[in-house]
């Protein structure tokens, strides 16, 4: 067990994802056929022998914590340490303006963990790895504040500056040293994006909570890491993540990625590296009916397949009926596809039904987006 | 120790021998079924469905995988503060230590456990059966006849009739005879070796039988007769459902091809009866590009980039590109090679099976690969054969 106290910062309701996290944090958002974001997240820290982990929710956090029950799944329902819920009892619906006003809220949390150092995960990101290499390059640099970073890929990065969450780009030096920090920037200079991972000492980020509240500061990166970088008053350390890191931005993100699972590689770079857990429902194997046609694509249990499904990504629960067409779609859990419909660069949210005859076409660029519950 | 209305004693402890190289390394209740189950899930599910909470597991052969499986029990919801599921060993006692010599010994040697709740009513089930069943309605006809024993009964075809356990009933549903295989039957009313006792009568009935020593320790053979001789109240419970031994190869495979009908003979997917199970932790199944795949059950790290039809998978199965897998069922974790083709075949679980294997026919009996079996390249293993490394001398390679 390490000595360190997990925490992660869930994402809020955004409204460049529309429908999809319109009611729902992102860290919430249902992918992979059978996940939420904040799976790979939670695997992540229980991956890395972190056995105290404190979610910080904020907007509306319903559908995180229906999820996230006791944590038995993850192994966090434990007599010591364990998986801590922590409601945003004073900002209220608004939700958080910043990571340091989440802290702030939940201070008695942060003092009463006896962990020496603190990880802090942001919520919308998914990528599976361990932190112990986070965790090792802390202590052998002595560093005071520690984080993840990847190289920026313009093509998939998904970067849009009129986004409400904090982008931060970083230059490293040899040493491993963060000399440069940008945020939100008009014109990227800086080759890395974070991955909203940090490391540092517990009685440290109690420090800057304290400071941030007097100095009316709510984001972390812009205000105290960024003073820190420049001022070398703090030693930040970065580590570049190698591996496969999608954020969830924007529909076209949130599309992209689960269009990326049903490639074997990325599906290998996601789930087999270190297993992830995620809330089991007691859903049958698949079932395919004779004259069924799937080709490409990735099938929860629960399912009940009678149409021809290419390309996409059915959760659980799915019933595609007979001379239903489905190609590089999203269909979410318990949804309904009545006969001979057609479907095409669509993602339904849960629930929704599609009678008989009904054609969804859409250009990839731009996915249709169903909401929870809608039947057409 | 709070007391229990009823505690259920589920008898995992036989060998299985009829499933031949399935049952060589797991006990019976542990072989894999259905793609995501076990057969144990079945009736531990119904305990759970039908409130029952708690739960002694009698085993005793191979029951490491047994063990390792039930765990905490929380995967049937049976990790509870007062009762849940506990795996009951043989132990020694005293200075003495033995195996289980029958069912009713497997009981009388845990009356101590179902002391600890002092209940009125046990529940006594077998770990070899596919069905879904409410038990607590049973132990409502139980209670409605003030009966000793309640035996589970269901109608089987007048022609199979003399291979059970046949009960001959009153109109009332009181037993009075039961027949062990007879020739002539009847009654075509067949045991489903599940049973409520009335508590006070099961232990005395132990305890006698116990103390002698001509007697095989057995509730066919002993303990129901001799219940019957004292004209003790004997009630049959009519059970209509689905209901599928699957003690043989050949019954195992039936019981995966049932699941295949539409509609299913046993629906695993009603929500208001759930059929429980440990998750394997894996992402969902996929079928790749040139994947065919036709009235199947699929379920979570299955790959399918060949062809598979008529035919149940078991998490993390992978069927490689140019292999076929027709009407078979293939146990959790194995690899069906390019090339190889597996016809009504069941495989055991973490199985390779070879490029250009042929694994089972068209017609006859079911062919069965056994446990870890790696299946060298252009092996073939007829119809009704069992194959695993060591008898692979068997197969023959073109």
């Amino acid at each position: 067990m390490k000595d360190v106290v997990g925490v992660i910062y869930t994402a809020r309701d955004e409204f460049s994802m529309r429908e999809l996290a319109s009611n729902r944090s992102v860290s919430a958002l249902p992918v992979a056929g059978r996940y939420r974001l904040v799976d790979f997240m939670l695997s992540n820290l229980v991956n890395s022998s972190i056995r105290k982990v404190g979610v910080m929710m904020q907007g509306n956090y319903h559908s995180l914590m229906d999820h996230l029950g006791s944590g038995k799944e993850w192994n966090l329902h434990t007599r010591n340490n364990g998986l801590y819920l922590l409601i945003p009892y004073r900002s209220g619906d608004e939700g958080y303006q910043g990571i340091l006003d989440a802290f702030k809220d939940n201070m008695e949390f942060l003092r009463r963990s006896g962990q020496e150092y603190v990880l802090i995960v942001g919520g919308r990101l998914i990528y599976n790895t361990t932190y112990d290499e986070l965790v090792d390059l802390h202590m052998e640099t002595g560093a005071d504040v520690s984080l993840m970073y990847t190289r920026f890929d313009p093509v998939n990065g998904e970067y849009s500056r009129f986004s409400d969450s904090v982008r931060a780009f970083i230059n490293v030096d040899e040493s491993r040293r963060v000399t440069d920090i940008e945020i939100n920037p008009n014109v990227i200079t800086c080759p890395n994006v974070l991955m909203d991972v940090v490391l540092i000492k517990r009685t440290l980020l109690m420090h800057m909570v304290d400071m941030a509240a007097s100095h009316g500061y709510h984001d972390l990166y812009s205000t105290i890491i960024r003073n820190a970088v420049y001022d070398k008053t703090l030693k930040v350390v970065g580590l570049e993540f190698k591996g496969y890191c999608r954020r969830m931005e924007t529909v076209n993100s949130f599309y992209n990625l689960n269009m990326d699972l049903l490639r074997p590689e990325i599906r290998h770079e996601l789930f087999d590296i270190n297993p992830v857990y995620t809330k089991t429902r007691n859903d049958a194997p698949a079932k395919y009916l004779p004259g069924s046609q799937v080709s490409s694509s990735l099938v929860a249990d629960g399912c009940v397949i009678e149409g021809d499904v290419s390309g996409s990504v059915l959760f659980r629960g799915v019933r595609v009926s007979k001379g239903a067409k489905i190609s590089g779609s999203i269909i979410m859990q318990d949804c309904f596809i009545g006969e001979n419909v057609e479907l095409e660069n669509v993602i339904l949210d849960k629930d929704v039904t599609v009678l008989s005859g009904a054609r969804l076409i859409a250009p990839r660029r731009y996915p249709i987006v169903l909401g929870k519950n809608v039947t057409i | 120790m709070r007391n229990k209305q009823v505690v259920a004693m589920l008898l995992a402890g036989g060998q299985g021998s009829r499933l031949g190289l399935l049952t060589r390394v797991t006990a019976k209740p542990a072989v894999p079924f259905g793609g995501r189950y076990r057969i144990i899930d079945f009736p531990l599910s119904n305990c759970a469905n039908s409130g029952i909470d708690t739960v002694g597991v009698l085993t005793q052969y191979q029951p490491l995988e047994l063990n390792s499986y039930i765990g905490s029990g929380a995967s049937w919801d049976l990790d509870l503060t007062d009762g849940g599921v506990f795996v009951l060993p043989p132990y020694v006692q005293g200075s003495e230590g033995r195996w289980y010599s029958g069912t009713a010994d497997a009981i009388y040697q845990n009356l101590a456990f179902i002391d600890q709740y002092s209940p009125r009513y046990v529940l006594i089930l077998s770990g070899d059966h596919i069905y879904k069943m409410d038990y607590s309605a049973m132990l409502d006809y139980h209670i409605r006849q003030q009966a000793d024993i309640t035996i589970a009964v269901r109608p089987v075809p007048w022609e199979e009739a003399p291979s059970f356990g046949i009960m001959n009933t009153k109109e009332d549903g009181r037993i009075f005879e039961f027949e062990e295989k007879p020739k002539k039957p009847k009654s075509n009313l067949a045991s489903m070796g599940v049973y409520i006792f009335t508590y006070s009568q099961l232990k005395k009935y132990l305890v006698e039988d116990h103390a002698d020593p001509n007697s095989h320790n057995d509730f066919g053979k002993n303990i129901i007769p001799t219940m019957l001789k004292d004209d003790k109240r004997l009630y049959a419970y009519s059970f209509n459902g689905y209901w599928k031994d699957v003690g043989t190869i050949h019954s195992l495979w039936e019981a995966h091809m049932d699941l295949l009908k539409n509609p299913p003979e046993v629906d695993l997917n009603d929500k208001r009866w759930p059929i429980y199970a440990k998750s394997p932790v894996m992402p969902p199944h996929f079928v790749g590009e040139k994947g065919k795949v036709e009235n199947s059950l699929l379920t979570e790290g299955c790959q399918v980039y060949g062809q598979v039809s008529g035919s149940v998978l078991a998490s993390g199965v992978i069927v490689e590109e140019g292999a076929v897998v027709r009407d078979s069922a293939i146990m959790p974790d194995c690899v069906i090679k390019s090339g190889a083709v597996v016809e009504r075949a069941i495989i055991a679980e973490q199985c390779v099976i070879g490029e250009n294997c042929r694994v089972g026919e068209s017609e006859g009996d079911i062919a069965l690969i056994g446990n870890g079996t790696n299946l060298k390249p252009f092996t073939i293993v007829k119809a009704g054969q069992q194959a695993n490394e060591e008898t692979l001398g068997g197969g023959e390679t073109v």
